[in-house]
């Protein structure tokens, strides 16, 4: 059982991923969405999921943080079933922010952040010197030490997604999965919060997205995954895998694609010649 | 920093909000005050010098009898079943995420009524009026169960079902109560309110025994509980089974309220408010069992010493009074919650 059968697209990776999916099949009550999908997470990786709406990649994210157990298949944590680790085990692994998390009423920063620290305590070991360290860093690392003592409902939607990523990062793990950790905020903090996914990857930890904008997920990822209706159809280097080709076959959107002057990876420019209007005429005043 | 914690050597040390002891002090001493008016005032009332005497057991005549037979038990029911109503309360809200998911809006209360009615006029004589409650409750939340699915894992379902056992139930009593004589439908009635006259010493005993032994269950939730706030996804994702712990929350706030029904009759409100002002007073989020606990606690007894001081020509039911004061603030929280847009 330990020993992973290759799917058809696992790809060759340096070290051994710590988080993978074997034959994967997920559903809700009697709808499939997702069936016989084999994933790997690169350890040290950078990865984005990307596809149209209601393709499945949420779905994967919670069947790769175990929210969402499999009706078939498995997913494997540094080699083992993860359905064989106990909950709070996993949890210290492995950290997942889901799209909409539930800010609970009169919370303050610094005490939604230190629920991040549940599985490292024990009932009569409920908060040590650790846990305030794990917390000071966390609020660090997201720059939101001067909002601790605030309370999360008067926070801005761009304060608000940096402390609930700080709340996973007390959980101080090496995975982290974000799902759609840019939805609704705009352009700045949407690069504020990729920025910092960066940074948190490049100083070492394992991450993995689910994002719509294409080309965000071009310019950071390390290891793009596409998927089109439940199945993974490219995976790899967004420079090589990104191609007008795969836009137009999975999001059925006519394209051109060209190098970011800004950063050299793949930009989508969507066809204008699609709507039939070159000029959007001018409005009379 | 708004939090303590408590140490001891390594491996002890429990997270206490400082707010939240000084909430919990003030509130100890309010149940303490109506305990000693509830003990001394009016006709009967045990003088203030004779009270711990008569507490200690030395005094004779008059006063034992108030303390052992008229209100001692009653005061005493009250504190428990007033406990019972504020842990049930905040672990069925916390669970709901929605202050209105109280055992008094999802069917709990008004199964019991219709318990209580059943077995009180309908079948008269099988069971004792308690028995029947308990019953009632239960069978509703076998309902309520029945219809959200998947252990009570859609928490808007389970209000929405909870509303309509509730309606069906009350429909019940009415039915029952149309085809009652006069006479036991006013025992009926007095007992439908929720009161506390005439407890005995077996009645508190069963209360006390349920809140102690379902209290530290409640508190060993909940930590989990609070990570249920955040949603089931994030609760899961931390490690604490969204689905295991909704479930033991529900099976143990249950057990409290029926508990609580059976001896004091179907309380309105208590469980509703008194984790909201928990909440609002202590300013901290997740469940507060303990300071829900006192504040269900202290509501009730001094709910219940208005009842039994208030110059009315007939002792109200507690329960009327509990409904008039918790129906306003019900309507307070519906309108709040529907210019914030979740209701």
């Amino acid at each position: 059982m330990a020993s992973a059968v290759p799917g058809p697209d696992a790809q060759a990776v340096p070290t051994a991923p710590r988080l993978s999916a074997r034959g994967l099949r997920l559903a809700y009550d009697r709808r499939v969405v997702v069936d016989d999908l084999s994933i790997d997470i690169p350890s040290g990786g950078f990865t984005i999921i990307v596809g149209p709406n209601a393709c499945g990649k949420s779905t994967l994210l919670k069947a790769l943080s175990r929210t969402l157990s499999p009706a078939a298949g498995e997913v494997l944590l540094d080699g083992r079933p993860l359905a064989s680790y106990r909950s709070k085990a996993v949890a210290r692994q492995l950290a997942m922010l889901p799209q909409s998390p539930i800010a609970p009423e009169a919370i303050t920063v610094r005490d939604l952040v230190g629920r991040g620290r549940f599985p490292h305590q024990r009932l009569l070991r409920q908060w040590s010197a650790v846990d305030e360290r794990a917390v000071e860093e966390a609020l660090a690392a997201t720059n939101s030490e001067e909002l601790a003592e605030r309370y999360v409902a008067e926070l801005s939607g761009g304060q608000r997604q940096r402390v609930w990523i700080a709340m996973v990062l007390a959980q101080q793990t090496g995975l982290l999965l974000l799902d759609e950790p840019t939805t609704f905020l705009d352009i700045a903090h949407q690069y504020e919060v990729l920025e910092l996914c960066a940074r948190l990857h490049a100083e070492g930890r394992t991450l993995a997205l689910v994002l719509h904008d294409l080309n965000q997920a071009a310019r950071y990822a390390t290891n793009l995954v596409v998927m089109k209706a439940g199945r993974v159809v490219a995976v790899g280097d967004p420079a090589q895998i990104l191609t007008a080709e795969l836009v137009e076959d999975v999001f059925g959107l006519a394209c051109v694609i060209i190098p970011d002057p800004e950063s050299g990876t793949p930009l989508v420019i969507p066809r204008a010649a699609r709507t039939g209007i070159r000029h959007p005429p001018v409005a009379e005043p | 920093m708004s939090q303590t914690t408590l140490r001891a050597g390594q491996w002890l040390s429990l997270t206490v909000r400082r707010r939240s002891l000084v909430v919990a002090g003030i509130v100890v001493v309010g149940i303490l005050v109506s305990a000693v008016l509830t003990l001394t005032l009016g006709r009967l009332g045990i003088a203030l010098p004779d009270l711990v005497p008569a507490i200690l057991g030395s005094s004779s005549g008059p006063d034992k009898i108030v303390l052992g037979v008229f209100r001692g038990p009653r005061l005493v029911v009250a504190i428990a079943a007033g406990a019972a109503f504020g842990i049930a309360g905040t672990l069925f809200q916390t669970v709901t995420r929605n202050p209105l998911g109280s055992p008094d809006v999802i069917g709990l209360t008004a199964g019991a009524s219709a318990g209580a009615a059943a077995f009180g006029l309908l079948w008269p004589g099988i069971l004792p009026l308690p028995v029947g409650a308990l019953l009632g409750a239960l069978a509703a939340m076998l309902l309520v169960w029945l219809g959200t699915g998947k252990g009570f894992s859609s928490p808007a379902r389970m209000l929405l079902i909870g509303i309509g056992v509730s309606a069906m139930s009350l429909a019940f009593v009415q039915f029952v109560i149309t085809r009652a004589g006069l006479e036991q439908a006013t025992v009926l009635a007095t007992y439908l309110n929720g009161s506390l006259a005439s407890r005995s010493w077996s009645d508190a005993a069963v209360i006390w025994a349920s809140v102690a032994m379902l209290l530290p269950c409640a508190l060993l939730l909940s930590r989990r509980l609070q990570l249920m706030e955040m949603g089931d996804d994030q609760a899961d994702s931390l490690g604490a089974r969204s689905g295991q712990t909704r479930l033991l929350a529900v099976l143990v706030a249950i057990g409290l309220a029926t508990a609580a029904v059976s001896v004091a009759g179907p309380i309105a409100f208590i469980a509703l408010t008194a984790p909201q002002i928990a909440r609002r007073l202590s300013r901290s989020a997740g469940p507060n069992v303990a300071l829900s606990a006192l504040m269900g606690a202290f509501l009730l007894t001094f709910a219940d010493l208005l009842a039994q001081q208030l110059p009315f020509e007939v002792q109200l039911p507690v329960g009327v009074l509990t409904a008039i004061l918790g129906g306003i603030y019900l309507g307070y929280l519906l309108v709040a919650q529907w210019k914030k847009g979740t209701v």
